[in-house]
């Protein structure tokens, strides 16, 4: 069995990001496997999935030691002919060493030649500047959940309050916290 | 590489780890950094699997249809969160079947807290509200570790595990004030969890010689006496508030700095457990292994499927 | 038209035991789903089958609120304090949880029913009915997305898979007729538009689960025809084992005035 990595979009409108990955033999199966590990709680509009071999990562650090022109011949992922057709490809980011739960967040699609292609032109971008880390996978790998399942997928961990800490008291006693030394 | 480029590698990497940022994957990162984490993520996620079993067993007869609800989540989370551990363990390389079979042939650990036996209803509240209570001051302290799958992986957790805790406290504080038999139940499960929950904290910090390197590397940023004051200091008042006497003759407040100091904890006995002699080990192991051998048929049966799959997918 | 109205008399008792019915075999099959926590073939199987036992157990607790608004009834004593011979689950359910081939095949033949039953229950005159019935549906739907998906994964796996379906589908097989059987207060629900009739709802199950049998290249085996099967029949021991478990700490401190 093979992982996929998964992206969860939390609302309409806010970008798709990476919280994980599952084991699964295929996009169906990987799509409903999301829905059980990563939203148990509120709150999820769609789902992506793609097998963990399509994803073409480079951290900061990656990208400072190795110019990406130079990348090897054989990683498929990342070459192409020149002259090759465009094809399209999303791009993750993340920006910020903050705690987070999720690692890179969905910032757009670009026509490129090859995923290293893809990550050039993103580069290019005034906002790469504050990148940290990036990866490209190519649209035709992404598997989507089906807006028209997000009621039955989705919208019933809204009505499970019994496993949301808030639905509970505080205890028998205000907590006395001293400061850390 | 050669020592000089190596020395400098390290350098930056801890000047990296000292300005706060995340190592991911794909960063250089000394083959120890790779191999402790991948040890701490694997105890920790095969922590949470065999954590299944000690609550799991009382699901069946849990008193009521909301506990039996809020009982299937709570097990179902601690899975969840040995996905997401599992997740992270394989972005440094690790694979579930090698971790799992390394789990089944006792050639890697667990918190040895979950080789005690759940002897009744009450102990499901008092692991919730004891040793996940003490897991999340763990958890609170790995989220701000330098390896970014870790720290992402605890930061999910750390969000899951305080139901855990309220939901175990709720229950224990309504059984300290229920029929003498549910009062009865409730000091029971007290007495038998308590010093288990101090243990899991780990050795003391004299006893702990990986601490330094694992501070050094923001992998720990708290020792583990630090981390047992803390836990102490916040339950021993709401366990008294509860009603409940705390099983331990020596425990007392200092008047100067506020702290409850416990009594001497019984290392033996902890070592022992943690050796494989605790009462439960055996049967905790046998119970994965099991699981693991029964389900064997159908992970076969999956791999054949998308194999299948591809297959055709290649003559298409 | 629908109605909160509260039935009396005889439509009320009919009523009281459809519900009851429904109500036992949701929290019977969740009880028996969550048996695999902690033991499933997979991790995402431990979350996936307790995701489900979760949805099934909090289905049985809608169902007891509906009764509960018919009867004034206490969910928990009634899960908790009646013998099995009071229990109106079906036989399917109480089976025990068997291999995953079994589990999986048990859950698509409840799953396959219940969605029949909701998707006509949602019209239902009785307004709580009908109000559960969508909420319901909603998460079978994705039930159902499940458990065929795990067929078609065991079907066309490995022979072993195939052959464990088949023995799934030749133990549950038999007992799909108890399942859709009617009860006795039925003929009064339908004329009043409360419930469906069952002859209805068990053609439109038989026929959804054969074609999705017969597109895995898996053969049903005939029912027997004109036989008379009853939902109200004996239990099977299963159900007392079960129970003797699932009430154990309930019942040693009855007393108990919260869990």
């Amino acid at each position: 069995m093979s992982r996929w990595e998964v992206f969860k979009q939390d609302a309409p409108g806010k970008p798709h990001q990476a919280v994980g990955s599952v084991h699964a033999t295929d996009a169906r199966h990987a799509l409903i496997n999301a829905a059980h590990v990563f939203v148990r709680r509120p709150a999820a509009a769609s789902l992506w999935v793609a097998h963990a071999s399509a994803i073409f990562s480079r951290t900061r650090q990656e990208l400072a030691a190795q110019e990406l022109s130079t990348v090897d011949r054989v990683d498929p992922a990342a070459t192409a002919a020149p002259g090759a057709p465009l094809e399209p490809y999303e791009v993750f980011r993340k920006s910020s060493n903050r705690r987070s739960m999720t690692f890179a967040d969905h910032v757009g699609t670009v026509e490129a030649s090859s995923a290293a292609h893809a990550l050039e032109l993103a580069l290019a971008e005034p906002t790469a500047d504050t990148a940290l880390a990036w990866w490209i996978v190519p649209t035709a790998a992404i598997a989507a959940s089906d807006p028209a399942d997000a009621p039955a997928w989705f919208e019933p961990a809204r009505d499970k309050l019994y496993k949301q800490q808030s639905q509970y008291g505080s205890g028998p006693t205000p907590t006395v916290r001293r400061a850390d030394p | 590489m050669d020592r000089t480029e190596d020395d400098a590698a390290l350098a930056e990497f801890e000047a990296r780890i000292a300005a706060g940022e995340k190592i991911e994957p794909g960063d250089w990162m000394p083959d120890a950094y790779r191999h402790q984490l991948i040890r701490m993520i694997g105890q920790h996620a095969h922590s949470e699997i065999v954590g299944m079993l000690p609550e799991g067993a009382w699901i069946g007869s849990a008193p009521s249809l909301r506990r039996k609800l809020i009982l299937v989540a709570k097990v179902q989370d601690e899975a969840g969160h040995g996905q997401y551990l599992y997740h992270a363990a394989e972005t440094l390389g690790a694979s579930r079947e090698e971790m799992t079979e390394a789990l089944l042939a006792g050639r890697a650990k667990y918190s040895s807290v979950f080789n005690y036996p759940t002897l009744t209803w009450a102990d499901v509240g008092m692991i919730g509200w004891l040793v996940d209570g003490a897991a999340i001051r763990n958890q609170l302290m790995l989220a701000q570790c330098s390896y970014g799958p870790y720290s992402r992986a605890m930061v999910r957790i750390c969000s899951e595990e305080t139901f855990h805790h309220k939901q175990g406290r709720e229950m224990i504080v309504l059984y300290a004030s229920g029929t003498p038999s549910q009062r009865q139940m409730a000091q029971d499960a007290l007495d038998r969890w308590w010093w288990p929950s101090l243990m899991m904290l780990g050795p003391h910090d004299a006893d702990s010689p990986n601490t330094p390197q694992l501070v050094r590397w923001g992998i720990k940023t708290k020792t583990n006496d630090e981390v047992r004051r803390e836990f102490v200091n916040e339950h021993v008042p709401e366990l008294q508030a509860a009603g409940l006497t705390i099983p331990d003759p020596a425990m007392e407040r200092d008047e100067v700095t506020g702290d409850w100091r416990h009594g001497p904890i019984d290392w033996d006995e902890f070592w022992s457990v943690v050796k494989g002699n605790g009462p439960c080990n055996a049967e905790r192991i046998a119970a994965r292994t099991k699981a693991h051998e029964e389900g064997r048929w159908v992970r076969d049966a999956l791999a054949a499927f998308e194999a299948g799959r591809s297959a055709a997918g290649a003559r298409a | 038209m629908t109605t909160d109205a509260t039935p009396t008399g005889s439509l009320l008792a009919a009523l009281v035991e459809r519900v009851t019915a429904h109500a036992d075999d949701e929290l019977v099959l969740g009880h028996r789903d969550a048996e695999w926590t902690g033991h499933a073939p997979l991790l995402e199987e431990d979350i996936a089958l307790a995701n489900l036992a979760q949805d099934e157990i909090g289905h049985a607790i809608t169902w007891y609120g509906v009764r509960s608004g018919l009867d004034g009834s206490d969910p928990d004593r009634l899960v908790y304090f009646r013998g099995a011979d009071e229990y109106r689950s079906s036989h399917l359910v109480a089976l025990p949880r068997g291999d995953w081939a079994f589990t999986m095949l048990r859950q698509y033949l409840f799953d396959a029913y219940e969605t029949e039953l909701l998707a006509r229950l949602a019209r239902s005159s009785y307004q709580p009915l009908a109000q559960a019935a969508v909420k319901i549906a909603r998460e079978e739907l994705f039930h159902l997305r499940h458990s065929q998906l795990w067929l078609e994964r065991l079907a066309y796996g490995t022979d072993e898979s195939r052959a464990r379906l088949e023995d799934a589908l030749a133990a549950a097989w038999p007992l799909l007729p108890q399942l859709l059987a009617p009860m006795p207060g039925d003929a009064e629900l339908v004329a009043a538009g409360m419930w469906p009739a069952p002859v209805e709802v068990g053609s439109a199950t038989v026929d959804r689960v054969t074609g999705t049998l017969t597109a895995l290249g898996l053969r049903a085996p005939p029912l027997a025809d004109g036989q008379v099967v009853e939902r109200h029949v004996r239990q099977p021991p299963e159900l007392g084992e079960l129970l003797s478990v699932l009430q154990s700490v309930a019942r040693a401190d009855p007393e108990a005035q919260a869990w």
